[in-house]
């Protein structure tokens, strides 16, 4: 262990760390443009300056590791002369288009100048002429002016990715990031570059010009297409008051969590998240028609349906199939129901497919909480629906949020024959004007609850965004329908949010009490 | 009673006052009439709107947006002037121009005139110089709502 001191307040940092994670662990923050917790330090911008006594320079504190009894300055007099010229060189050569810039409001270099720039530049001189809009990745622009060469994506390319596809060509003040013979960058997990950019140099085509980063709103929430569970930052528009908006959510941007996605995400995550505003289904259906009643009367109906059959003691005639976009919450509540209290013998899982994976996030599974499923005891082979569906009278059947992934075909034929057919959906689909009622449900960002990924890590999201329309979380609807049910009242009368429910949850199935974080 | 004579004062009273201003003005103006110069002017009324009074420099009148050399418009659709609206009254969407140079260019630009409340701040954000209220037009009354919301072609006049 160190001690030092740190603009007099004294921290203690194992040794070998840098000025600069000792400052944060501290509280203090020192700017910085080129240095990413992911990558070693590169020392290339020079924001990170600071004063350490008995050295005649000034040092970086990105790459200069502790001293025992250090005592190191980042808000003297030479610390704050020094910044405002490396600001002052940086934007010597900088556009200053940010009206036009996509990373106005988060930009790094614009925060700096606000806090500790605030100069007259003394550069008169015309500035450097380069490129503005080359295409260097599928879904990425490079503006060449805007560049401070912190070379964060060039190293994100070579330390993380491994495909190199960007360098730094040319010297001096021609120094530019470029493609290698233009060859773009093309791997899953370029998006990320976008958003590593300190500056708005690579900046993103998907969310080019759509709106400003300051009206958007960023939530925590898990991204659900595959079973990595990466940690993401749902971000949505809230909406001017006179004027409507195509779209709620504008963008997906990575949150850290070393122990899962570490600090990205895969590409699709990130850009396939059309699903969370795209043809919504936000009424409840029956016959075909939009339907007056309230949810309270459609559950009623349901839970009549089921204590009709139940009482006859036709409850093997009761079939469900359900998907693993179902919260651990969920499928534990249609555990307790469907299977203890009602013993309807025919649940099965009716999941996409396996895609091909890669060998960094992206899994073959492309639904969240299969993991889940299995701790909660389900069997998660696909069932001989033939046999499945046959004397079925009630089927209930939990669609997946994400259009056409699901093969329905088996099902189409023998819904015609089934008494009652109930879907709950998130989205407009064909296979909706087959079943009898189709009912609104929330996506998982919208509701609360936990999932488990892949490798079994247990991990809680909170919504996102509101529900649109008359959406409902599946939770909430299960609680209603037990209680409606009245087989087990007092049971689930306890449960008024997801957390009492992972409550239960974690006394009765052993894998959910352990700590899976 | 006594209430009912209340009333009757306060008419006489009224057109007491009527009276005075009466008499000051014409007091005034026959002064005029003889060139005697007083530091007090007699009233005048202008006849509005056969007649209209002088428009400051600095007045806020209705908004319009201003042109690039080649026509197009100067706005780049940095949304500023929607950020700072206090009444939500503009909307703008960008889109991409193939130039360059200027990349940003505003598609739909909106305001809505009904709700506006020429605060004039949409002018100072402006970070281009695009949008001004210096056109001098303060007549632009509708019998419909719609017809208060002011496009792109419309703002560029």
């Amino acid at each position: 262990m160190a001690k030092i001191l740190i603009d007099e307040r004294e921290c203690d940092v194992a040794e070998g760390t840098t000025i600069l994670k000792a400052a944060e662990s501290a509280g203090l923050q020192i700017p910085h443009l080129c240095y990413h917790k992911a990558f070693m330090p590169e020392g290339s911008c020079r924001m990170c300056l600071v004063e350490i006594e008995g050295l005649p320079k000034l040092e970086l504190a990105c790459s200069t590791q502790v001293r025992d009894g250090m005592k190191v300055s980042t808000k003297s007099e030479s610390v704050i002369e020094a910044r405002k010229g490396v600001l002052e060189c940086l934007l010597a050569d900088h556009p200053i288009d940010c009206p036009i810039c996509d990373k106005a409001g988060e930009c790094k270099l614009q925060d700096y100048y606000e806090e500790y720039g605030l100069f007259e530049s003394e550069f008169n001189e015309e500035k450097e002429k380069r490129q503005k809009k080359i295409e260097i990745g599928k879904n990425l622009l490079h503006d060449q002016e805007r560049c401070v060469l912190c070379r964060r994506c060039v190293r994100f390319l070579d330390e993380v990715t491994k495909t190199r596809e960007l360098g730094v060509f040319q010297r001096g003040v021609h120094a530019e990031v470029a493609t290698y013979d233009g060859i773009l960058v093309d791997n899953n997990y370029s998006g990320n570059l976008a958003e590593l950019c300190p500056v708005g140099a690579i900046t993103d085509k998907d969310f080019r010009f759509k709106t400003r980063t300051w009206f958007l709103q960023s939530r925590e929430s898990i991204c659900t297409l595959c079973s990595r569970g990466c940690n993401i930052y749902v971000e949505s528009h809230q909406g001017f008051s006179r004027f409507s908006l195509p779209k709620r959510v504008y963008r997906i941007q990575t949150r850290e969590n070393q122990m899962i996605n570490g600090f990205w995400i895969c590409d699709k995550g990130r850009y396939d998240y059309s699903y969370l505003d795209q043809e919504r289904l936000d009424k409840i259906v029956v016959n075909n028609s939009e339907d007056p009643q309230s949810w309270q009367e459609i559950t009623s109906i349901v839970a009549g349906e089921i204590g009709r059959l139940f009482h006859m003691k036709r409850s093997s005639h009761i079939g469900l199939i359900l998907q693993s976009w179902l919260s651990n919450e969920e499928l534990f509540l249609i555990d307790k129901i469907f299977r203890n209290d009602i013993n309807i013998g025919k649940i099965s899982f009716l999941d996409p497919p396996e895609e091909s994976s890669d060998d960094f996030l992206l899994t073959a599974e492309r639904t969240p909480n299969r993991r889940g499923a299995k701790e909660i005891g389900f069997d998660l082979q696909p069932a001989d629906w033939e046999k499945f569906l046959e004397d079925v009278d009630l089927l209930f059947v939990f669609a997946s949020p994400i259009k056409g992934d699901t093969d329905f075909s088996p099902l189409k034929a023998a819904l015609d024959k089934i008494e009652k057919t109930v879907l709950f959906a998130s989205h407009n689909h064909e296979i909706n004007s087959l079943f009898d009622m189709v009912l609104p449900m929330s996506l998982i960002a919208e509701k609360g609850g936990s999932l488990t990924n892949i490798v079994g890590s247990v991990q809680g999201f909170s919504p996102a965004l509101d529900a649109p329309g008359n959406c409902k979380p599946a939770w909430q609807f299960l609680v209603d329908l037990a209680k409606k049910l009245m087989i087990n009242f007092d049971f689930y009368n306890q449960f008024s949010s997801p957390e009492s429910i992972r409550e239960v949850m974690k006394k009765e199935i052993p894998y959910f009490r352990e700590e899976h974080e | 009673m006594i209430k009912a004579l209340g009333y009757f004062i306060a008419i006489i009273k009224g057109s007491l006052i009527t009276t005075r201003h009466f008499m000051v003005n014409m007091w005034f103006h026959t002064l005029k009439l003889f060139r005697i110069k007083t530091k007090r002017k007699g009233a005048v009324t202008i006849q509005y709107p056969e007649e209209k009074r002088k428009i400051a420099s600095r007045h806020r009148s209705l908004h319009r947006l201003l042109k690039r050399e080649d026509g197009k418009p100067r706005c780049v659709a940095c949304m500023l002037c929607v950020t700072v609206c206090p009444s939500e009254c503009i909307f703008v969407e960008a889109a991409e121009d193939p130039d360059p140079e200027v990349q940003k260019v505003p598609s739909i630009f909106i305001i809505d005139l009904s709700r506006c409340c020429f605060c004039g701040f949409c002018v100072e954000a402006c970070p281009e110089d695009a949008i001004r209220m210096d056109t001098g037009q303060i007549e632009f009354a509708e019998y419909s709502r719609d017809k208060l919301i002011y496009d792109l072609e419309k703002l560029m006049g």
